[in-house]
């Protein structure tokens, strides 16, 4: 088995050590795992993938011409098991501007896409390494009476807005971990909200999300 | 007043006074009775009042507290408040988002510092803060800093401590003086001051004119630091004393600053402060042992400014306006000469219109206090006091204060004091109704909340409540403190004075702003609530040295601890993280990364030589203050002080003076302040610079 050397680690920042020892971790345990078991069983569990993804654009406009001003702009879907935008019902995650919603639930808003599936979502507090088992009892959907599984508003779910220079930031240690549509789990961290992660002087680069995620592709694992 | 000397100095503490302040002389009994008779005025501008609202003297007090004489004030050529506070152990302005700037004490912010003159409150905080800068020292006698909860004898906002101004009171006879400082920065302050004295009557007039150039900072911008100002204080006091028993004063102060108001290179304006107070107050004597004293104040602070557009049509207009009120009577009883009672009733009545408030607030707020100050023994003074607040609009409140001095030699007094504090909610935090017309957030006022809130969910402006209507049916509670200290005073020979304080001011309820709703816009809606507990707590060190007649140095410290509580556990309970940069993966942070709260130093100190050259009649000094490094915001995203946060570096700035008097009553000065001409265009908004100046003081 070729497992170390077909290792790739897209991610590029200080956490890649502590991000290693844990694929190791994960490699012994995988090895001790199949060693057990048939040398002829040949379905050995899929490799977990960590990747970044950077500048992904979610626009969202306001209409103040309106009492109360209309908010306009695409939610843009996101799945974990392809790692990139998608357009079908085969999503996971959407975003718009600051708020993000979850393919489970119903819409809370008219302009939201119809969910299509049982995906959920929840804040987690620790780095994106430390996040290591899903706790499936704190997994939300998105409600109509109980609001959007990660909520939205300064302080109350990803991100902090400061008033007095009004920059949205990521809240450290914030890890969002989502159970898929197809009922498989990710985590991720959000790390910046600016076009190359630098708000620029009149803030109009922002809405461009970059974030590091860990998927977990084989079926009922809960743990990264 | 001069019966009220004698009330509270008792022989016992007259000794240790002269001890203390002639030292110099021979400890005979026969000398200590002349001078006594021979320098009463001496003895006079040693003693303080703002400590226990009767006469006593600095050096015996229980409590920790600060003075600073006319001649210091004069020999450093201090213009306004903040610059001759600025340089006390412990004591900082921090300069403020509308220009104005506020005392830090005890770490604890200006919104908790009561400012007094002649024991009467300054009001005016549109922001919380008292912007001391407003105050001329032109004719100050004396200031005096009680530190430490002294709600007891003086209710809301004494919380971390008092700042009491004395002004001058007239000499015999028709006297005055012209004094005018002209330096960088076109800044002009002027003073004229005449006093009379005959027999029964005394007055006083006083008027001082202050005209900045202001200054800029940063050249990148169509704004100033500090725009352009001037101000004027008038100031006149009357005394007469009706027979030597019943005494009447009369005091009027206004005072009036117009600056330019520039927003942008568009926006245009004007502001304008007016402020004016009237003081009266009938003494009189009944026996040795009773007296009276009836006392109106009242006073009130207008602040005004708009801005117009480029084609002069108007773009904003906002506007405060404040009243004070204040009948109080009080009575002091001495038993016996170790023994005295000071108990007083008394009446607030506030008002404010302002801009943005959802209604014409009206404060009411009665409130009794007593105090005894007692020696039980020839070492050991005990002072008991407590005041009840009742008050229209919230909880009303209960302040004890407890102070004990017992001498453990000639040389060392241990002291040390607990007290309870408070600052009542302000009209702000109850009554704002404020919508950002550009970014669409909203702003409630406690008392607000619930009317406002139907209102705008009735036009759909509400998408969801976070906190239940129901958690605004209680009263907001006043911000309350509990304050410990705990401290020595040491005089190991005559020219050497030490002392230290420790101090801790755990403080309760503080308010701040939080969500309360989603707007459908996707702002929130803010009201005040009750959530922070915070504490202060450290060590103040003062020592002062007189090497000889001509040469006095002294030194300050305060070491400080400043934090949230809640914030402490959740750095402890590693609930907090931080990213090196702002897009790099968030790390856990340790107990030890929380630096604690914004503004803070944790090291403050002062260096300050003063030398005289008789044979000149010259007088030099250089002075150094020095604070180290303190964070203004967090940098780092988690909401939270730590120690990844950027700080602003600390600091150290020097100050030279020199005075030479010349045919005696006339007075040549010049000087630098910010000899370095320290600047931190970045963070520090109230250091303009290095200002060199001249000065010339008449005496007639």
């Amino acid at each position: 088995m070729n497992f170390f050397k077909n290792h790739e680690h897209k991610m590029n920042n200080s956490n890649s050590v502590s991000k290693t020892i844990k694929f190791l971790t994960l490699a012994l345990l995988f090895i001790g795992f199949t060693s057990c078991s048939n040398d002829n069983d040949d379905t050995p569990l899929l490799e977990v993938e960590s990747q970044t993804i950077s500048n992904l654009q979610a626009t969202q406009s306001a209409d103040y011409t309106t009492t109360p001003p209309t908010i306009i702009g695409d939610y843009i879907k996101f799945s974990f098991e392809t790692g990139s935008t998608t357009t079908g019902n085969d999503w996971d995650i959407a975003f718009r501007g600051s708020t993000i919603i979850v393919n489970g639930g119903e819409a809370t808003a008219q302009d939201q896409p119809a969910r299509t599936s049982s995906t959920g979502a929840y804040i987690a507090t620790g780095t994106l390494a430390s996040i290591t088992t899903v706790d499936n009892s704190l997994l939300k959907s998105d409600s109509s009476t109980n609001g959007l599984a990660i909520p939205t508003g300064s302080g109350n779910g990803w991100y902090n807005y400061d008033p007095t220079n009004h920059i949205i930031s990521p809240i450290p240690g914030k890890i969002i971990v989502v159970k898929t549509n197809s009922g498989k789990y990710a985590k991720l961290e959000i790390l910046s909200y600016y076009e190359n992660s630098t708000p620029n002087d009149d803030l109009s680069n922002s809405q461009f999300y970059t974030f590091n995620y860990v998927y977990q592709p084989n079926e009922g694992v809960t743990t990264f | 007043m001069a019966n009220l000397y004698r009330m509270s100095l008792n022989k016992n503490n007259i000794l240790i006074f002269f001890l203390i302040f002639f030292s110099g002389v021979s400890f005979s009994q026969e000398e200590i009775i002349t001078i006594q008779d021979s320098t009463k005025t001496k003895i006079l501008g040693d003693v303080i009042i703002t400590a226990t609202r009767t006469m006593r003297q600095l050096s015996s007090l229980p409590l920790p507290v600060q003075l600073i004489s006319k001649k210091e004030i004069s020999n450093v050529n201090s213009m306004r408040l903040n610059d001759i506070l600025n340089e006390q152990t412990g004591l900082i302005t921090v300069p403020d988002f509308g220009g104005g700037e506020g005392i830090q004490l005890q770490g604890l912010d200006s919104q908790y510092t009561l400012i007094l003159v002649d024991g009467v409150p300054l009001i005016g905080r549109s922001a919380g803060t008292l912007d001391i800068s407003r105050i001329t020292v032109g004719n100050i006698k004396q200031i005096e800093i009680v530190k430490g909860a002294s709600s007891s004898l003086y209710g809301s906002e004494a919380l971390g401590g008092v700042i009491n101004i004395i002004t001058e009171t007239p000499k015999h006879g028709l006297n005055g003086n012209i004094h005018s400082r002209v330096g960088s920065f076109d800044t002009y302050d002027s003073n004229l001051n005449i006093g009379y004295r005959k027999q029964k009557l005394a007055m006083n007039a006083f008027v001082n004119s202050f005209i900045s150039g202001g200054y800029d900072l940063n050249d990148n911008d169509a704004l100033n630091t500090v725009e352009p100002f001037k101000n004027y204080t008038f100031n006149s006091k009357l005394t007469y004393d009706f027979t030597n028993k019943t005494n009447l004063f009369l005091s009027g102060r206004y005072y009036a600053q117009n600056q330019d108001y520039i927003a942008s290179e568009d926006l245009k304006g004007d502001s304008n402060i007016n402020e004016w107070n009237a003081h009266l107050k009938l003494s009189h004597m009944y026996s040795d042992k009773w007296s009276s004293y009836f006392e109106f104040y009242t006073t009130r602070y207008k602040a005004d400014e708009y801005l117009n557009n480029p084609d002069n049509s108007r773009f904003s207009e906002s506007n405060f306006n404040q009243l004070l009120l204040r009948p109080e009577m009080r009575a002091t009883f001495s038993p016996t000469d170790k023994s005295a009672f000071i108990g007083g009733l008394g009446w607030n009545h506030e008002t404010l219109v302002r801009t943005d408030f959802s209604s014409q607030p009206e404060f009411n707020s009665p409130y009794a206090y007593l105090q005894h100050d007692t020696n039980p023994t020839e070492k050991l003074n005990l002072i008991l006091g407590a005041r009840f607040d009742s008050h229209s609009e919230y909880e009303s409140q209960f302040s004890p204060k407890a102070a004990i001095r017992y001498e453990l030699t000639e040389k060392l007094a241990v002291k040390g004091s607990v007290g309870y504090g408070f600052k009542a909610p302000d009209f702000r935090q109850l009554y704002f109704d404020f919508s950002n017309s550009t970014v669409g957030y909203t702003v409630l006022g406690y008392n607000a909340v619930i009317s406002k809130i139907n209102e705008l969910e009735a036009q759909g402006q509400i998408a969801n409540s976070v906190v239940p209507l129901s958690d605004f049916d209680d009263e907001l509670k006043p911000e309350n403190s509990v304050s410990i200290n705990i401290g020595a005073d040491y005089n190991p020979t005559s020219n050497l004075k030490l002392s230290i304080n420790a101090f801790r001011n755990n403080i309760d309820d503080l308010i701040d702003t939080r969500v309360i709703a989603n707007k459908t816009n996707g702002q929130n809606v803010f009201s005040y609530y009750n959530v922070h507990k915070v504490y202060t707590q450290g060590l103040e060190f003062n020592s002062t040295l007189k090497l000889s007649n001509q040469l006095k140095i002294s030194g300050g410290y305060q070491l400080l601890f400043a934090k949230d509580k809640e914030a402490e556990s959740a750095f402890k309970n590693g609930d907090i993280y931080a990213r090196l940069t702002p897009s790099s993966p968030s790390f856990k942070l340790k107990k030890e990364d929380y630096f604690g709260l914004y503004n803070r130093s944790r090291h403050m100190a002062n260096f300050k030589v003063f030398y005289e050259f008789p044979q000149w009649n010259l007088d030099a000094n250089i002075r150094g203050t020095y604070r180290s490094k303190y964070g203004l915001f967090d940098t780092n995203g988690n909401n939270y002080l730590d120690a990844y946060d950027d700080f602003v570096e600390g600091y150290s700035v020097w100050d030279i003076a020199i005075n030479k008097t010349i045919y005696k009553n006339y007075q040549l000065g010049f000087g630098i302040d910010n000899l370095f001409g320290f600047t931190d265009t970045q963070n520090i908004s109230n250091i303009s610079g290095r200002i060199i100046y001249g000065k010339l003081n008449i005496q007639f």
